[in-house]
């Protein structure tokens, strides 16, 4: 089974492709070795033949007979026969000299096997080239030699290669498997996270190893996005329990509006006191799920395609004119620091909704007399919209999170309001690739959001 | 007047078919959006209400097929809870004005009747507008009681300009937070009424009466004798 996987693997069929490549360039390479080394051999070995028997043929035309004699005895005796067999035998079958066996007088090749003497391949026998050269009328010249040492070279070259080979071949499967087991190892522990976490253990991570690779890379991004997810996930399940806990107040509350209204028989004006309360709760609740569903909208993006140039001072001085009688009447002194003709590029109307909300955060968080600073300010290469109130403001280590949903301070519990209104303001900042930010204004609260300047 | 409601939800659609025949209006009800477009092209009716989502044919598609056949009766488009699209879609379809579901009956009411008294084009409404002592001049942003200016803000002008167009006519709070400021949402914050009572203080309180639940409505005051 395992094996069965590891030759199925990428990697291991990989090496395999490389070690049949590998094994192909052994065999070409000592294909051409073998052949051009017994070409070489077989060239020499008739060519050194040849030429003996050319000389001692002009030693027959010389002197005849007896000086080939001589000649051959001197070269023996002075062991430069190089291993060469002489024969000589005269026209008639007599022998003259030699051991090599007669053989019909006519010039050329012969091969003549004979017992082995030790050089053969086993069961070989011994192999003998000669070259005959008719000397006139009266003899017939014989120069051999044994043709088993060129045999026998060639043979040795292809048993080198074939080890050559072998041993090539052995170590590239061999490593192969090694490396593709290290590699499959490492896969396989991504793919038993991988189940761990389908089967529900979210805390499971890739394990990493000291030297980063490739795949370390790879679990490094998958941990990544497993932190990711399980993030994503835990606010999931932290808004639907908010939104859970946000509806049983209202809903608790219209049940038990109901529930007078059943038993407790109300005369028909405080029937519809009744009514009209009830209808207030569930406009709560609508409210609440119109703004939930209007921060998915807008986180979708699909407003994007609507965005348009427009004078954001412009924009905000108009909202501040139709909020200022209303914030005053509240005991609110709205001030407004706005620089003058900022374009950007954008929604109008979610930037409205976005500053009434502000407006109406400072508002509900701020007491009595209280004063609020709408202002636009251009900064480096971006325009602030700050909204900023003298009010308590908020802890430093709750500022980041008055943007989440249905965050309340606890002091803001009795408050009304639903803990979406930054929200939509922080969706709103999103979609337009703008900073939220919100910090202490020593004393109160500093909120808005940073845009890039339109060019 | 007669009006065409198209609505899918029964419960609802024999609500208001009983609520708005009960203040006047002749009310025929169809439930499929394939067959309302056979109904509205074939007869004459002073009003659509027209639902987003129907069987048969959506309501944005059969607004677009009844305003291609040159089909000039005003449409009352609803749209879903917290549906931000649905308001700019539904007017480039062809819908004259549109209503987030769920609703008070009074908001469409007021839209209803609205509609149905609304000229053809407001443009071609006078340059000035009278109404008792008032004299509203459009073209030199002026109002005159008895001869008499009255200077007002520009949000001011605005919002007495819009009730004027409307005069014996409810006009909700929302109708005027779209109308008047632009603003399609509902801010928490009491902006057309604190607007509503400046204006009041410089026009006098006689002009604009409260509806309660409804929302204001203008009425020549009795004049001076």
């Amino acid at each position: 089974m395992r094996l069965s996987h590891t030759l199925k693997s990428a990697s291991f069929k990989l090496t395999a492709a490389y070690a049949g490549l590998f094994a192909l360039s052994v065999s070409i390479l000592a294909a051409l070795t073998y052949f051009s080394v017994t070409g070489e051999l077989s060239g020499e070995f008739h060519s050194r033949i040849r030429s003996e028997s050319q000389a001692l043929q002009s030693d027959y035309l010389a002197g005849g007979v007896p000086q080939i004699l001589r000649t051959i005895g001197e070269r023996q005796r002075g062991r430069l026969a190089d291993g060469l067999d002489y024969s000589l035998w005269d026209r008639a079958g007599h022998h003259l000299f030699g051991y090599l066996p007669n053989v019909p007088c006519k010039a050329g090749w012969t091969i003549l096997t004979g017992p082995p003497d030790g050089d053969e391949a086993p069961g070989e026998l011994e192999k003998l080239q000669l070259y005959v050269t008719p000397l006139g009328a009266q003899a017939c010249l014989l120069v051999g030699d044994d043709w088993g040492k060129v045999e026998t070279f060639g043979g040795l070259i292809l048993k080198t290669f074939a080890w050559i080979f072998l041993l090539s071949l052995t170590m590239a499967i061999a490593g192969g498997i090694f490396l593709s087991s290290r590699f499959l190892k490492r896969i396989d522990s991504i793919t038993k996270t991988a189940e761990a976490i389908i089967e529900g253990d979210m805390t499971r991570r890739v394990p990493r190893r000291s030297a980063p690779d490739d795949l370390d890379r790879l679990a490094a991004t998958l941990n990544r996005m497993l932190d990711r997810n399980t993030g994503l996930m835990e606010s999931l399940k932290h808004l639907s329990n908010d939104i859970a806990h946000d509806l049983r107040t209202p809903l608790g509350r219209l049940r038990q509006l109901l529930d007078s209204a059943r038993h407790e028989r109300p005369s028909t004006e405080e029937y519809r006191a009744l009514l009209d309360r009830g209808v207030g709760e569930l406009d709560t609740i609508l409210e609440m799920f119109a703004a939930l569903l209007r921060i998915a909208q807008i986180e979708s993006g699909s407003r994007r395609a609507g965005f348009q140039r427009f004078c954001l001072s412009r924009l905000v001085s108009d909202v501040c004119e139709a909020f200022a009688p209303a914030l005053e009447e509240d005991g609110r002194s709205l001030k407004q620091d706005i620089a003058p003709d900022i374009w950007i590029h954008g929604d109008p109307e979610l930037l409205t909704l976005s500053l009434a909300n502000l407006l109406e955060n400072a508002n509900t968080h701020t007491p009595h007399l209280a004063e609020i600073t709408v202002s636009i300010t251009k900064s480096g290469g971006g325009v602030e919209l700050c909204v900023a109130d003298n009010g308590p403001g908020v802890p430093p280590e709750d500022s980041a999170r008055i943007f989440q949903r249905f965050y309340r301070l606890e002091e803001s519990r009795t408050t009304s309001g639903n803990g979406l209104g930054l929200s939509i303001v922080a969706a709103v900042a999103e979609l337009h690739s703008a900073n939220i930010f919100a910090s202490d204004n020593h004393p109160g609260l500093r909120v808005g959001m940073t845009f890039a300047l339109a060019a | 007047m007669s009006i065409l409601l198209v609505e899918d939800e029964e419960a609802l659609a024999s609500y208001l078919k009983a609520e708005l025949g009960s203040h006047g209006h002749v009310v025929e009800h169809v439930a499929r959006g394939d067959l309302a477009y056979e109904t509205a092209r074939d007869s004459d009716y002073d009003l659509l209400v027209v639902d987003r989502m129907l069987p048969g044919l959506d309501g944005l598609s059969l607004i677009q097929r009844l305003r291609k056949q040159n089909t000039k009766t005003p449409v009352l488009f609803l749209s879903n809870l917290g549906g931000l699209d649905d308001r700019v879609e539904g007017l480039n379809a062809g819908a004259d004005d549109y209503l987030a579901k769920p609703f008070a009956f009074s908001e469409l009411l007021a839209r209803v009747n609205a509609l149905l008294r609304r000229p053809a084009n407001m443009n071609e409404q006078p340059h000035t507008l009278r109404l008792g002592e008032f004299e509203l001049d459009r073209i030199k942003r002026k109002l005159t009681r008895a001869g008499t200016s009255i200077p007002l803000q520009p949000r001011e002008w605005a919002l007495f300009e819009y009730l004027l167009l409307r005069r014996g006519q409810i006009v909700t709070r929302t109708m005027l937070l779209e109308g008047v400021w632009g603003y399609h949402f509902d801010p928490k914050t009491h902006i057309v009424e604190t607007h509503m009572s400046r204006l009041r203080s410089k026009v006098g309180d006689d002009v604009i009466q409260t509806i309660r639940g409804s929302g204001y409505i203008i009425r020549a005051p009795q004049s001076h004798a």
